[in-house]
């Protein structure tokens, strides 16, 4: 790269003629051209090279990281002036020219140390100082970076995050509690109203089963004959059941209403009086009807808590 | 010919045909009443917080067997899809709930154009609570094989009969199968739930019990001899009658055994005997609830408003 000049001369030529701008800065801007070749070529003189030891020697690239960019902005133009009170005023001149001819490069190849390195060896320096800055993890600092009063933005910054964090942990309770809003956990379980229910229930359920074990054991005791002992199944369903309603409605709170098994029951004995063989062909029929029978029998409070019992089913047929 | 053992020849290579299984449905007519069972959806509406989709599941689990356990639901599936659902599969009844502006409400509804009511779930407690605060929660396998039976109390308090108390009860009353007292088996029946109206709160108390049956008049040692097959611990006495005499201290609750006696039609099991007296024990499981009536709707969730609480 050293050894041919004309690549050089060939890459500047097309920049050229697309940043005219750029070249209104430079003073002389064809003899620049020339006057850049020739600087290049010269060697740097003994007061720079020393100084480029020093600097070379001194240099970290790992110490002042926020700094670095912009100190690399900074020095390529930080730079270019001392270079200039160092040097001459034409080679100064040449330099800046050449420092800003060198950023015009696509790759900026030793660009912005441009009066400080040579042209070859500014490629190296700056690939190595860019893969450094990618390598370097940039700091999040939600802050931005590093500016004068730091601390105090580090400080306000924390206390608004710990604010913040109480406002959420205050916002989060209040919303689990309106979840658990009516969830109530047991504390005692077994308290007096627990009792009250378990009583009321357990009746409920002692009821259901004298019902159940004296139909089953009245049933079990007469052998089937079906007709007769439908019949009498019927008649005693409706006498065990009558009564037990009037109980039910003359009880006072706390009682119970005939549960699902009565209400069926009602609807059985209908459907029984039916099932049993066809009703002309039974033996009682129109004879002894056993509805007719039974109106009789009922006394009146009863035929009225049945007449208060049946509407119920009425209506729910009515809705259905 | 061929082609028969070549099928036949194909499905052993392949992995053995399995003849087809016929699933077995849930009866929709009851054989021994005639009346139709009442099958259920327990779903929800809108996003549940935590304890109320466990009472969701509480819920099924109470109406089984006549309900789907394993029902799914999406974010997008309205109440139509629902309803197109439920009248292939003979589902009469839905129970629905939901949380608008977090207060639970739980809704009941009969399909397809039955009338719905709608209660504010004042408080609930889930059956893990419940099981967590007992000594010995108890939960027999078969528990849920068959439906429970309802208790209701207090509805005709006062000699009122308020429309909507008795609608209510007809309602109550339809969502669990009936049962024929002629032939039940007492064995089955092992669930209760209790619906207790407070009427000067206006509350239904919504409880859920199992029932056990114990045998009375047999000391507790021998009892839980017979039950646990256990052999007691005889070193401290002389003579095996010091163990069957000894008369051990009663539990606190058995002076109330006395109202809860019943005396059983049938063999229940080793223990319990036809016409031998037994009490009748209950435990409590599943949810507990403290329900308010808010309102009563003609429709489905729709339709002219029947009774609002509050005016």
């Amino acid at each position: 790269m050293q050894a041919d000049p004309n690549p050089m001369k060939r890459k500047r030529k097309p920049i050229k003629s697309k940043n005219p701008k750029k070249k209104k800065t430079t003073t002389k801007p064809s003899g620049a051209m020339a006057a850049v070749a020739e600087a290049k070529r010269r060697k740097p003189s003994k007061r720079m090279l020393k100084l480029f030891k020093k600097r070379a020697q001194n240099y970290h690239s790992d110490s002042d990281d926020d700094d670095e960019e912009e100190v690399v902005e900074e020095g390529r133009r930080g730079e270019a002036t001392p270079s200039d009170g160092n040097d001459e005023d034409g080679s100064a001149d040449s330099e800046r020219g050449g420092g800003s001819e060198g950023d015009d490069e696509g790759d900026g190849e030793g660009g912005h140390r441009g009066g400080i390195t040579r042209f070859d060896e500014g490629c190296r320096a700056f690939r190595v100082a860019f893969s450094k800055i990618m390598k370097r993890k940039l700091p999040n600092d939600a802050l931005g970076p590093m500016l004068s009063a730091h601390k105090k933005l580090v400080v306000e910054k924390l206390v608004e995050e710990e604010a913040e964090h109480k406002a959420k942990g205050e916002a989060k309770k209040e919303k689990i509690l309106a979840l658990e809003k009516g969830h109530v956990k047991l504390a005692n379980f077994l308290d007096a109203k627990e009792k009250s229910l378990i009583k009321i229930a357990t009746k409920g359920v002692v009821r259901l089963f004298n019902e159940v074990s004296k139909a089953q054991i009245s049933q079990r005791g007469l052998n089937p004959s079906r007709t007769k002992v439908a019949k009498e199944l019927a008649k005693q369903r409706k006498r065990t059941f009558s009564p037990e309603l009037k109980k039910s409605s003359t009880q006072g709170h706390g009682d119970h209403l005939p549960f699902n098994s009565s209400k069926l029951s009602n609807s059985v004995e209908k459907e029984n009086d039916d099932e049993l063989g066809w009703a002309p062909l039974r033996d009682s029929y129109m004879l002894t009807s056993s509805k007719l029978k039974d109106w009789d029998k009922m006394p009146d409070p009863a035929a009225s808590v049945g007449q208060d019992v049946f509407p119920m089913e009425s209506s729910s047929s009515d809705e259905e | 010919m061929a082609r028969f053992k070549h099928n036949a020849r194909r499905n052993k290579k392949w992995g053995s045909a399995k003849p087809p299984v016929l699933k077995k449905q849930p009866p929709s007519v009851d054989h021994v009443t005639g009346s139709k069972i009442p099958k259920s959806f327990v779903f929800a509406r809108g996003k549940l917080p935590g304890p109320l989709k466990q009472l969701e599941l509480d819920l099924r689990k109470m109406m089984l067997p006549y309900t789907a356990l394993k029902l799914k639901e999406k974010k997008r599936n309205t109440l139509k899809d629902f309803l197109n659902v439920a009248g292939p599969m003979g589902v009469t009844h839905f129970l629905i709930l939901s949380n608008p502006k977090s207060v639970p409400h739980l809704r009941v509804a009969r399909t397809p154009q039955g009338p719905t009511l709608t209660f504010e779930i004042h408080e609930y407690a889930l059956a893990a609570d419940i099981a967590r605060s007992q000594s010995r929660p108890r939960c027999p396998q078969d528990l849920f094989k068959n439906s429970p039976l309802i208790v209701l109390s207090g509805f005709g308090a006062g000699g009122q009969h308020l429309k909507h108390l008795e609608l209510m009860t007809i309602m109550f009353q339809n969502i669990f199968p009936t049962i024929d007292i002629n032939t039940v088996k007492l064995a089955s029946c092992q669930r209760i739930v209790l619906l207790n109206y407070n009427s000067e709160e206006k509350l239904i108390d919504f409880r859920h019990y199992s029932v056990r049956l114990q045998p009375v008049g047999v000391s507790r040692r021998i009892r839980k001899l017979v039950q646990n097959h256990q052999v007691p611990d005889l070193r401290n006495l002389q003579d095996v009658s010091d163990f069957v005499t000894k008369a051990g201290y009663g539990s606190e609750s058995e002076p109330d055994e006395e109202a809860a006696t019943v005396s059983l039609a049938s063999d229940l099991d080793r223990v319990n005997r036809a016409s031998t007296k037994s009490a009748v024990r209950l435990q409590e499981i599943g949810p507990r609830m403290s329900l308010r009536l808010v309102k009563i709707e003609e429709g489905l969730c729709s339709g002219g408003v029947i009774f609002t609480e509050f005016g």
